[in-house]
């Protein structure tokens, strides 16, 4: 697993892991390398003075896309007497590039055997990731005069790895190397273009078109400088919030990706290292965190998903028609179809979110426009739901894979195999619907209602969806709602029976707005009492339940994501302060992140570990970990488009100080919204009162 | 040689003449089937989701190249057009968006049966 120690660097779907010299020695299940389109292109970079290996004094990581390592030769204990310093600076942004500079602080010149060891074993992401070992295809290696080609073929699969040095090498099979003499005082450096290339038999590569921006680092640090002066500006007497809004705003513009399809436009990947591909619901929860701050990539985001909509039954990539993908992959097992991830379907909340999206998109930016482009796609969307998704007949979005091999089986956001269960820890029998997934439907309905009225000039369809709407609502209440713990169930089974664990799902509920009003203060209660809040934040299950783990996937964790449309629900049913308690709590947690929430950390009591403790294998940064915050500022600030202009109705915990955004854009142009906090946090984590 | 399904999938989309699944859709996309020195053109015009085939061999904003028995494959929904691509054995050239779109248009596998409960109680 990518441990701490590890550096990273990225652009797009381009990314280096390392170590803190700067050197890659991978192991197939070592995430370590030079990655780009899900593929490993080097899985060993290793730099060696006079055969010595190198050691790190220190490294930079100057921007997402650039890092530099300060390295002497020899063992620690030699340090003192280096006479050498060797300085490695890379960046990625459509090739990676490294120089290295060698300079000689000795009286005396040296003579240099330099050499960079270099292979790559092409796994796909997949392998790396799941730790599979058995490639169909041949890996070669040519030396050629003037560079080193590393290869995979599989048929017509290709990818080849092109090294080249501005200074003359030597090349071989197994790297290159210089011969160099320095004077005292004198440095020697050397520019490696590392090229990546993924050949169709007519020579072209797969990814004409694909990238975002221009991708020379000088044009990478002007469209970062852009992209961060574009956005609103946050200041703050709370000094971390201010930082923390920057390395997401920073993290965000890292996380765009271009997908094949999109001529150049972006939208936000899921995360580093596994996730750097399109995913439906990832994107679109991002997108929505987002959406007051960077709007432009809800639009690109839209676009891409409805260009990919399903539209047949494909059994294998869990298709229906109208329904919204999961995952796009572009390695070697979704080329030959050992994954179905080109492009996977198996999700069943990307589907009613994408309707949300839209409408959400429009109440900012005005943009009737892509409402009215969209309306088949948000159609055929509707109809899956009611259609294709549901499985039992009963009015529920349901799911059951039907590819058993390589599909997912449980197809909600908590998607590890153990996530959804009965208060006795057993796992119920399929198809399954889970509660947050009928909110999602819920206000998918509601919100194309209101654009059918408004924008498609089908009112009739309107009064339809807002009916069933409020059938759904009036039965969801009924059947979901477990009596005697007084909270919404987890999930349903085929015959009907609560899968009654007190889990955070129903947080999204209150975002939804699926909440019948006289039970909204005890889910409230729920949310923040000690089997749930631990003092950072909401954990995925409560504890108590039979599968709480405090560092169980989603059996325990806390999700910073989940806790951001939880405080957004908690918000919009008034719950400002259950909302300020559980914001200040992730805000305060982001501070030992250095404002870089991970995918998910431990659901510890606060006051027992003092610091919020990693989950091991999270993901970082990731996309809606890194809109949580963007999305706790707006909830904080009660910041909702309403008749055209912007609401700001702010209530801010104390220790927040004073806020403010300015330049919010939006259909108002640019305004400014201030805050101070006045509000005092009771929150003293308590069990929810006895009914 | 082209194959069966080859033919119907085109002959299919001339006679329909209309596809809502493109109505958003504009361009022309030139199909080149490659088998050793022989090449067959197809030619698929979009004007808004209006169809218009031939086998001309004319300047299109997207070529796709493939040999026939793949293109055969994909054409009876044996085999997926994005996969195939991604492995090398479709390529494209110019505007990568038509592609996108069209893409839509092939069928599933035949041997999909899709969502349980609807198809279960609608097959015939």
């Amino acid at each position: 697993m990518a441990s701490n120690s590890t550096i990273r660097i990225l652009d797009g779907n381009t990314f280096v892991v390392s170590e803190d010299t700067g050197d890659i020695e991978a192991t197939p299940s070592e995430p370590t390398g030079l990655f780009s389109i899900d593929t490993r292109f080097l899985s060993r970079w290793v730099l060696t003075v006079n055969g010595e290996r190198l050691n790190a004094l220190s490294y930079d990581d100057l921007q997402y896309y650039e890092a530099r390592f300060f390295l002497v030769p020899g063992m620690a204990t030699h340090y003192i007497d280096a006479k050498l310093s060797i300085i490695r600076e890379r960046a990625v942004g459509g090739s990676f590039r490294e120089q290295v500079v060698i300079l000689n602080h000795d009286e005396k010149p040296v003579d240099l055997e330099i050499r960079m060891e270099a292979g790559s074993d092409f796994a796909d992401l997949f392998q790396v990731k799941d730790e599979i070992v058995n490639k169909q295809g041949e890996i070669y290696a040519e030396a050629e005069p003037d560079r080193l080609r590393l290869g995979y073929r599989r048929g017509n699969f290709v990818r080849e790895t092109i090294i080249s040095s501005s200074e003359p090498a030597r090349y071989d099979r197994n790297g290159f190397g210089f011969t160099v003499r320095l004077e005292p005082n004198e440095q020697w450096e050397t520019r490696i273009d590392v090229q990546t290339v993924a050949l169709g038999p007519g020579g072209r590569d797969l990814r004409m078109g694909l990238r975002a921006h221009d991708s020379g680092r000088l044009a990478l640090q002007r469209d970062l400088e852009e992209w961060v002066a574009k956005a609103p500006k946050v200041n703050s007497e709370h000094e971390d919030l201010a930082a923390t809004y920057r390395r997401s705003l920073v993290d965000l513009a890292a996380l765009r990706f271009s997908p094949l399809s999109l001529g150049g436009q972006a939208l936000p990947a899921a995360g580093l290292p596994w996730f750097m591909t399109m995913f439906g619901r990832d994107s679109i929860l991002t997108c929505l965190q987002v959406l007051p701050f960077v709007p432009e990539l809800s639009k690109t985001t839209l676009r891409i998903l409805a260009a990919l909509q399903g539209t047949r039954f494909d059994d294998f990539r869990d298709e229906d028609p109208g329904r919204i993908l999961h995952e796009m992959r572009y390695g070697e097992t979704a080329a030959f179809e050992e994954q179905p991830h080109s492009p996977y379907y198996g999700s069943v909340d990307a589907t009613p979110l994408f309707v949300v999206l839209l409408d959400e998109y429009e109440r900012w930016s005005g943009d009737v426009a892509l409402v009215k482009e969209l309306e088949p796609e948000c159609r055929r969307a509707l109809r899956w739901i009611d259609d294709y998704a549901d499985l039992v007949g009963n009015g529920y979005i349901w799911y059951e894979r039907r590819n058993a091999d390589t599909g997912l089986e449980n197809q909600c956001w908590k998607d590890s195999w153990d996530s959804i269960s009965y208060s006795d820890g057993t796992l119920p029998p399929f198809p399954r619907a889970t509660c947050e997934v009928q909110g999602y439907a819920y206000d998918a309905k509601l919100r194309a209602a209101r654009m059918a009225r408004e924008f498609w000039g089908d009112p009739a369809y309107a009064d339809q969806l807002e009916r069933e709407a409020a059938q759904l609502k009036e039965r969801f209440n009924r059947e979901w709602w477990v009596a005697d713990g007084e909270f919404y169930a987890l999930a349903l089974d085929p015959d009907g029976r609560q899968c009654d664990v007190l889990s955070s799902n129903m947080g999204h509920l209150l975002w939804s707005g699926i909440v019948d009003h006289d039970r909204a203060e005890k889910v409230a209660r729920h949310l923040v009492s000690d089997r749930l809040f631990t003092g950072w934040g909401v954990r995925t299950l409560a504890e108590g339940e039979v599968r709480y783990n405090p560092i169980g996937y989603h059996n325990g964790t806390i999700w910073p994501f989940d806790n951001s449309f939880i405080a957004w629900g908690l918000r919009r049913y008034g719950f400002a302060e259950e909302a300020g308690t559980i914001a200040s709590g992730i805000l305060d947690a982001a501070r030992y992140f250095d404002g870089r929430l991970p995918e998910a950390f431990g659901g510890y009591p606060r006051e027992q570990t003092k610091f919020p403790v990693e989950y091991p294998t999270a993901c970082s940064p990731q996309a809606w970990s890194t809109g949580t915050p963007l999305l706790l500022i707006r909830t904080m600030l009660g910041l909702e488009p309403h008749e055209g202009h912007l609401a700001v109705e702010p209530v801010l915990p104390v220790g927040m100080g004073r806020i403010e955004v300015l330049d919010i854009p939006g259909r108002w142009g640019r305004v400014d919204a201030f805050a101070r906090g006045r509000l005092e946090l009771h929150h003293t984590r308590s069990a929810p009162t006895e009914a | 040689m082209v194959g069966d399904a080859t033919t119907r999938f085109f002959e299919d989309l001339n006679r329909r003449g209309y596809e809502p699944a493109l109505a958003k859709a504009s361009g022309r996309l030139r199909f080149d089937l490659h088998e050793g020195a022989q090449t067959t053109h197809w030619l698929l015009e979009i004007d808004r989701g209006n169809l218009r085939v031939s086998q001309e061999d004319r300047e299109a904003d997207t070529v796709i190249g493939t040999s026939p028995a793949i293109f055969e494959e994909v054409a009876s929904g044996r085999g997926n057009g994005l996969a195939a691509m991604l492995r090398g054995d479709m390529t494209v050239t110019g505007d990568p968006r038509l592609v996108v779109q069209v893409q839509r248009i092939f069928p599933g596998p035949p041997t999909s049966e899709g969502s349980r409960r609807h198809f279960r109680g609608e097959a015939h």
